[in-house]
């Protein structure tokens, strides 16, 4: 690996610092960004400098071997009303060596939270290194190796990981703060700010533009998909990783008088069957089948029976009920006490004793232990080693230190403006069907998990659905929780899903 | 009614962990170089802002009428003086580059300036289009 500290063209003011050294004897230079960066709601940038570390590497994948650049910096994302510079985002890209700009994609990845930094997609999924997690198990060495992803879809597309504004080394530039861009509106603009900047910066105006956003990031895709379309920036595709595209809709994030839990019930289904509570079980080649079947029921028995439950707290047939226990493994009893059964209850109620994973169900650990403390254990237990592993990697492998934190999770979504055309809550199924009113060769593929409890799939089907017959969605289904890519198995297919739909995408 | 093609429900890899409990593994020692200030909760939203807006999702010709008034508010942010028209320019700088990047297809009759019943117009003979 060499490594060599550049300025963007662009740049006017200078406060790079050289220091050489690093790892493994290397005499490369390493860039030191001096800044201190703050993930604090009321933080902003006296003046920020767009500068970056360039390392050179390679990895296999599929048999060939990829050189590539890595660029791990900042940009300054312009405000287009006001010609000014809004915010410093912080950014990892990844660029095939000797690629054609005109023709190669460029794909933008990022987290949601709101409030999480880009660091699961980036160190789990798709990037030429990934952390070997062992999902869904809970006895993989830790903190994880980190090691070269042969799943890498940067032989499809060159990858750009951005961090949301006070996550990872992004925050705003003064007189705005952090919280100024802590909302559904004003992070996407900020975000399209980026990417206009990016694409400027880089020479990839021409380059065939993809986004790849999970959970928040997927509410987020579809705010910004529409606002880049509108401002004359065209986008291949995009990629919603385990989707929340209307709140409202969703009795995981919402409450109200009747916010139903339909959604979620395939989901309990395929959790039922994993921990063999369903009856019959349904063998595990036979679980699509049996989704299928569990989806045909939400719809048309116990949605309708959500509505008298409801309106007089009417319960439906025994019949009824004891199918819901048959297909889920939750008792007729806790059914009959909490007919809409919401995703929490799930997760303490399925097993006696033990609290089963929201981001993938799979993983359960006993009550009391330390694994059950934060509410989910599969997210407990692989975030101490993605926490670690990603300042280590920025600086070790990508010659980019600094005196700053790396915030994988700010406060953000404590406060967070979530209302967003006329409502309290957003529902971005509108800005989707903008989208594509406005570029009807738009792809979407939406990626699901079966053990997903934090955005179950018929949710995510449900309101893909509201586009009417629409061609240019694809939906896909994993055997794997929310970050579906954490499974070795899943990961692969999704591999192969994702060249497949890059294809159609690019497609004439 | 399902409009929606599905790639792949894929096809058997069972990982046999029946649902013996394994053993928690310790919590890594304090992080180095990063900081998670807060648990991953995501999507998630704090009890206080949770009530969701009682309405039905939109479809069809409703969802339609929303995406036109989205496009109008773009519009109308455009047309900064409020001339009900904008030249490519205008469009450019006003944040629609949109409409500047389709201008001649939108200004059929070549006038240098476009309403907004021209984009509608346009976009309306061009989804109906067979792609």
């Amino acid at each position: 690996m060499r490594s060599a500290a550049r300025a963007l063209p662009l740049l006017a003011l200078s406060v790079l610092l050289f220091s050489c050294g690093g790892g493994g004897g290397s005499s490369a230079p390493v860039y030191v960004d001096p800044v201190r960066y703050s993930s604090l709601a009321g933080s902003g940038l006296a003046s920020a400098a767009e500068l970056s570390s360039v390392t050179h590497h390679q990895i296999v994948v599929g048999g060939a071997t990829l050189a590539y650049t890595a660029t791990a910096g900042h940009l300054s994302a312009v405000n287009p009303a006001t010609g000014r510079p809004e915010a410093s985002f912080f950014y990892v890209a990844y660029t095939l060596d000797g690629a054609s700009a005109a023709t190669r994609p460029v794909t933008f990845f990022y987290n949601g939270g709101p409030g999480s930094a880009s660091v699961w997609l980036h160190l789990g999924s798709f990037g030429p290194r990934r952390l070997v997690t062992g999902d869904p198990l809970t006895t993989a060495p830790t903190p994880f190796p980190l090691v070269d992803n042969a799943q890498s879809l940067l032989d499809t597309s060159d990858l750009v990981f951005v961090d949301a504004i006070g996550t990872g080394f992004s925050e705003a530039i003064l007189p705005n703060t952090n919280s100024t861009f802590w909302g559904v509106d004003a992070d996407a603009a900020a975000f399209r700010d980026f990417i206009v900047r990016y694409l400027a910066a880089s020479g990839r105006q021409a380059s065939p533009l993809f986004l790849f956003g999970e959970s928040y990031g997927t509410t987020r895709s579809a705010v910004l998909a529409n606002l880049l379309e509108t401002a004359g920036v065209t986008i291949h595709g995009v990629v919603l990783q385990s989707s929340v595209l209307d709140y409202n809709a969703n009795c995981g994030v919402a409450t109200g008088p009747a916010v139903p839990c339909t959604g979620y019930l395939p989901t309990y289904g395929a959790i039922g069957a994993w921990y063999q509570l369903d009856v019959p079980n349904p063998p595990d080649a036979g679980l699509p089948a049996f989704v299928s079947q569990v989806e045909a029921f939400a719809t048309s028995t116990y949605a309708p029976a959500l509505a008298p439950y409801f309106a007089s707290g009417t319960l439906p047939p025994p019949a009824t009920i004891t199918q819901l226990a048959d297909y889920t493994g939750i008792g007729t009893g806790a059914w009959q006490a909490n007919f809409n059964f919401d995703p929490a209850s799930f997760q303490s109620g399925l097993v006696a004793g033990t609290l089963i994973g929201r981001y993938d169900a799979r993983v359960s650990a006993r009550n009391g232990t330390p694994l059950a403390a934060d509410g989910d254990p599969s997210s407990t237990f692989i975030t101490p080693s993605f926490t670690s592993a990603i300042g280590a990697y920025l600086s070790s492998e990508l010659g980019f230190t600094t005196p700053s934190t790396y915030t994988v999770t700010s406060s953000a979504i404590q406060t967070w403006n979530f209302a967003h055309d006329g409502l309290a809550l957003p529902d971005v199924i509108p800005d989707l069907a903008s989208a594509f009113t406005l570029n009807p060769r738009l792809k979407v593929l939406s990626a699901n998990g079966y053990y997903d409890l934090a955005t179950p799939f018929l949710q995510t089907q449900g309101d893909l659905a509201r586009l009417g017959v629409n061609p240019g969605v694809s939906l896909a289904f994993y055997r794997g929780g929310h970050m579906t890519y954490l499974d070795d198995a899943a990961r692969a297919l999704e591999k192969s899903d994702l060249v497949a739909f890059y294809a159609l995408a690019l497609g004439p | 009614m399902k409009p929606i093609l599905r790639i792949r429900r894929p096809g058997a890899a069972a990982l046999l962990l029946a649902w013996a409990l394994l053993p928690a593994s310790a919590p890594a020692a304090d992080p180095v170089g990063a900081v998670a200030q807060e648990p991953l909760r995501d999507p998630w939203v704090p009890p206080a802002a949770r009530l969701a807006s009682n309405r039905t999702p939109t479809r069809g010709a409703a969802l339609q009428a929303q995406v036109e008034a989205k496009l109008r508010r773009a519009f109308d942010a455009a047309d900064v003086r409020h001339a009900g028209r904008l030249t490519r320019a205008q469009a450019q700088s006003g944040g629609l580059g949109f409409v500047a990047a389709h201008f001649e297809e939108i200004d059929q009759r070549r006038e240098g300036a476009v309403g907004f019943e021209d984009v509608r117009r346009f976009l309306a003979a061009r989804g109906a289009k067979p792609d």
